[in-house]
């Protein structure tokens, strides 16, 4: 499902976004937008991935600024970026908390073999 | 005459001709062979390679589709395609690379249990064959103030203790300073914003409440940093998988500790398991 819709965002950029966006088509990007920023905060990517966190937040701001002004192409430019930028601070954060997990388990496993008489088993 | 003409007709139309041609630069724009490049590198690393999902499936159409398409768009949907594109291709890259240390974890967490089984079994045979003591010497020597270690340094008893303690959890992150043995748990080792323990430090925690069920005379103080209710909470998780283990709660006190003490960054959300055998 994901895919289908990160795929139908790359093909709704590269034809032609900006030729005519409803008000409601504009809404719903950008409802999306704010619940992947929203998730991407969840992920901690604040600590783990801050400048696509910092990205995806401007992003929205300038589609919150699109929306005020009634500028519904805008409003779904800047969301479709907000959003997948967020999906990206979102995906950081989680390969650096498994590179720093399996990092410490690395840590135990090499102390481990140095106790035991040192050497990969 | 006519000749002339013509051919003066036909080298204005072949010139035009190049002209045109010259003017077309050939291949996709500078962005698109950016992103094919990005592409073709995440295609022959192993690690995502082997990874990939559907994550690179969606990068390489999404490229495929801008490419075809690169020189009909207008500016700003050419752009906004570029964008987008290259998102997806650093979500393909994170995404597998993530994979990878999630199963890299996994091996090694199967590895870690055999070495410490293994270790286990080493420690009891040593003890029934040579009837000699744990694999780390003290000195039992009256008047117990100091202790001499098996390496020959005379340390204070208590520390001595917490040294020995400290041998007993092999691949547990612990440190000795003025506060006594600190058992560290990085803030990776909790679900992202919130309490729950990660199998890691659920792990981690096992071994350290084996050493802490061996010595009763042990006190614990557990530290979180941060100053909301997640590092209280935290902390509790902490003392409540303790206390699951056999950990004796009457041993354990929990607290949180503001980011204004002792020079902590702001955000260090890790969690400190002092042991120290004079807390109690």
């Amino acid at each position: 499902m994901k895919r289908c819709r990160l795929f139908l965002i790359a093909m709704l950029a590269v034809s032609g976004v900006a030729t005519a966006v409803d008000r409601d088509t504009a809404q719903l990007e950008f409802t999306q937008a704010v619940t992947a920023v929203q998730t991407a905060e969840r992920d901690d990517a604040a600590r783990y991935a801050p400048a696509d966190l910092d990205e995806a937040h401007a992003m929205l701001d300038s589609a919150q600024t699109a929306v005020d002004g009634r500028n519904w192409t805008d409003v779904a430019i800047y969301a479709e970026r907000a959003k997948v930028t967020g999906d990206l601070a979102s995906s950081r954060s989680r390969q650096h908390r498994a590179e720093a997990a399996t990092a410490e388990i690395e840590r135990t496993v090499d102390s481990l073999r140095h106790q035991l008489g040192g050497g990969t088993p | 005459m006519k000749t002339n003409n013509r051919n003066w007709i036909l080298a204005c139309a072949i010139a035009t001709l190049v002209a045109a041609c010259a003017t077309v630069p050939p291949g996709p724009p500078p962005d698109v062979v950016r992103l094919q490049n990005d592409l073709d590198r995440l295609h022959t690393d192993p690690r995502i390679a082997n990874n990939a999902g559907p994550e690179l499936a969606n990068a390489d159409a999404a490229v495929d589709v801008l490419a075809r398409n690169s020189r009909s768009l207008d500016a700003r949907s050419y752009q906004q395609g570029v964008y987008i594109a290259d998102k997806l291709v650093g979500i393909a890259e994170a995404t597998a690379l993530a994979r990878y240390a999630e199963q890299r974890g996994t091996q090694l967490g199967v590895e870690r249990d055999q070495l410490l089984a293994q270790e286990r079994v080493e420690t009891r045979t040593t003890t029934v064959v040579t009837d000699a003591p744990p694999a780390r010497i003290i000195t039992e020597a009256p008047p117990r103030i100091a202790v001499r270690t098996d390496s020959g340094e005379l340390v204070p008893r208590a520390r001595a203790e917490l040294m020995a303690m400290q041998d007993q959890m092999p691949g547990v992150e612990s440190r000795l300073d003025a506060r006594g043995l600190v058992i560290r748990l990085g803030d990776f080792m909790f679900e992202p914003g919130r309490a729950e323990l990660t199998p890691t430090a659920e792990q981690s925690l096992d071994t350290v409440a084996r050493v802490l069920r061996s010595d009763n005379d042990a006190g614990i103080a557990i530290e979180a940093y941060g100053q909301d209710g997640l590092a209280l909470r935290r902390a509790n998780a902490v003392r409540d998988y303790l206390d699951a283990r056999g950990v004796e709660p009457g041993r354990v006190s929990a607290r949180t500790v503001s980011y204004s003490t002792r020079g902590i960054a702001e955000n260090d959300r890790r969690v400190d398991i002092v042991i120290r055998s004079d807390l109690r």
